[in-house]
């Protein structure tokens, strides 16, 4: 986040940039196994942002004085194709995405049922499109749909959204300018049935009582998003059965 | 089986643990039972609450699964295959060892003097998995065996001669166990 304060306003009339109010998510989209050789997939918009998310195995794991005996190891990689920004980015890894492949994981994982397949891997693999702030939250989002699209016994969907702050008010889901402009951006993930939150970070600075708000924000979302992704798997798997009965008929 | 209509994904409610004994793609939390997968809910006649898969779950190779592997090791009573699929679930890796091992009692049903004269190294095998635990494995019906080898010394493909193998380049005979599928490509 840029430090330096513009006079450009992200508020006119009560209303967002975009037209959006303070408590609004982007639109989201998600769409489930797109890809064909990974083992689950999974393919989400949330406004501009575009990622796809594949998961394999698990697959042998390779160090392997990196095994684990008890349980399996999750390998995430959250990378950012080189067109996903106005400037090109240049490709590979780099310390904020090494940061954000660690978060993600640590999102992830106290939902996989890591004991029943020890000494394996799974790997999550995040490709950001385009982007316009949020990517890793829309990461999360899809790699949680892909690691069920893969069978992977989970207690849980993992959901996840940023708030933040621009022009002195706590917002829902910022786009890329409100993030550059605005005072505080915190992405969250969570567990939405528990309530249990898997990953909060923050960026900026808020009050104790915008805080609080805040994350009373982003757990709300957080159930508008698990539904979605719900309705994306349950749309992707009933319909296909539904399908191969008519054939059989 | 009496078949629920309703679909679940991981963490959707199912019920109690009073109302239900917990099945496969289930499990129990604070008394409650939830899913683990993306399946249909399905009930049996004695309460057992299952999800049934809707999606391929990892291949874990169980007693009785058919296997392709291939030779990777011959030693005096056993021999070591490591393992590439489960047949039926050809198109996903395995999620667990795939190291198997064949041992000379379980190679056919008569007699095995030696087990170099019923395996050579590299040769690719279809066998039966009878103990899914220490992946032993038995290829003693007449569809397991080898199902593809090549000649020891000019490495080509052998073809099937009789009972025997023989190599087309440099006429070389070699005897194996071999599988009712050598050589059609068919698992």
């Amino acid at each position: 986040m840029k430090e330096g304060k513009t006079e450009r306003k992200l508020i006119i009339d009560g209303k967002r940039m975009d037209g959006r109010g303070f408590e609004e998510l982007r639109p989201l989209k998600i769409e489930v196994g797109v890809l064909k050789r990974a083992d689950g997939s999974c393919y989400l918009e949330l406004g501009d942002n575009k990622v796809i998310a594949a998961v394999y195995g698990p697959r042998e794991m390779h160090p392997r004085h990196a095994q684990d005996a008890k349980m399996v190891v999750i390998k995430c990689r959250y990378n950012m194709a080189p067109f996903s920004v106005d400037d090109r980015k240049r490709p590979g890894p780099d310390r904020r995405s090494v940061e954000i492949s660690k978060v993600s994981r640590e999102a992830l994982d106290p939902v996989i049922m890591k004991e029943y397949y020890p000494k394996m891997a799974i790997e999550v693999y995040v490709e950001v499109l385009q982007s316009d702030a949020g990517t890793r939250t829309a990461g999360i989002n899809a790699a949680s749909v892909a690691l069920a699209d893969a069978g992977i016994p989970m207690t849980d969907l993992v959901s996840s959204i940023a708030v933040g702050k621009i022009d002195g008010e706590v917002v829902l889901d910022l786009t890329g300018v409100e993030d550059n402009h605005g005072e505080a951006d915190m992405p969250m993930a969570m567990i939405a049935r528990t309530n249990t939150i898997t990953a909060l970070q923050m960026d900026g600075h808020l009050t104790k009582e915008e805080f609080k708000r805040g994350l009373k924000l982003a757990m709300g979302a957080c159930h508008q998003i698990y539904e979605l992704q719900r309705a994306a798997l349950i749309g992707r798997y009933s319909k296909s059965e539904e399908r191969e009965e008519r054939k059989r008929e | 089986m009496e078949k629920d209509k309703r679909f679940a994904v991981p963490g959707d409610f199912l019920g109690t643990s009073e109302e239900f004994t917990q099945g496969k793609g289930v499990y129990i939390e604070e008394g409650n039972l939830y899913a683990t997968q993306i399946g249909e809910i399905s009930i049996s006649d004695k309460r057992v609450i299952n999800v049934l898969p809707a999606v391929e779950t990892p291949p874990i190779p169980e007693e009785g699964d058919v296997v392709i592997g291939r030779i990777e090791d011959i030693r005096d009573t056993v021999a070591v295959v490591s393992i590439a699929c489960v047949k039926g679930k050809e198109k996903r890796e395995i999620a667990a060892s795939t190291q198997g091992v064949i041992h000379i009692s379980n190679v056919k049903k008569g007699y095995v003097n030696e087990l170099q004269q019923e395996f050579g190294y590299l040769d690719v095998i279809k066998a039966k998995v009878i103990d899914a635990k220490a992946l032993r494995l038995s290829t003693e019906e007449r569809d397991l065996g080898v199902i593809k080898a090549i000649c020891m010394k000019c490495k080509c493909n052998l073809k099937m001669k009789g009972t025997a193998l023989a190599c087309e380049r440099c006429k070389r005979v070699e005897v194996r166990k071999i599988s009712e599928d050598y050589g059609k490509g068919v698992v």
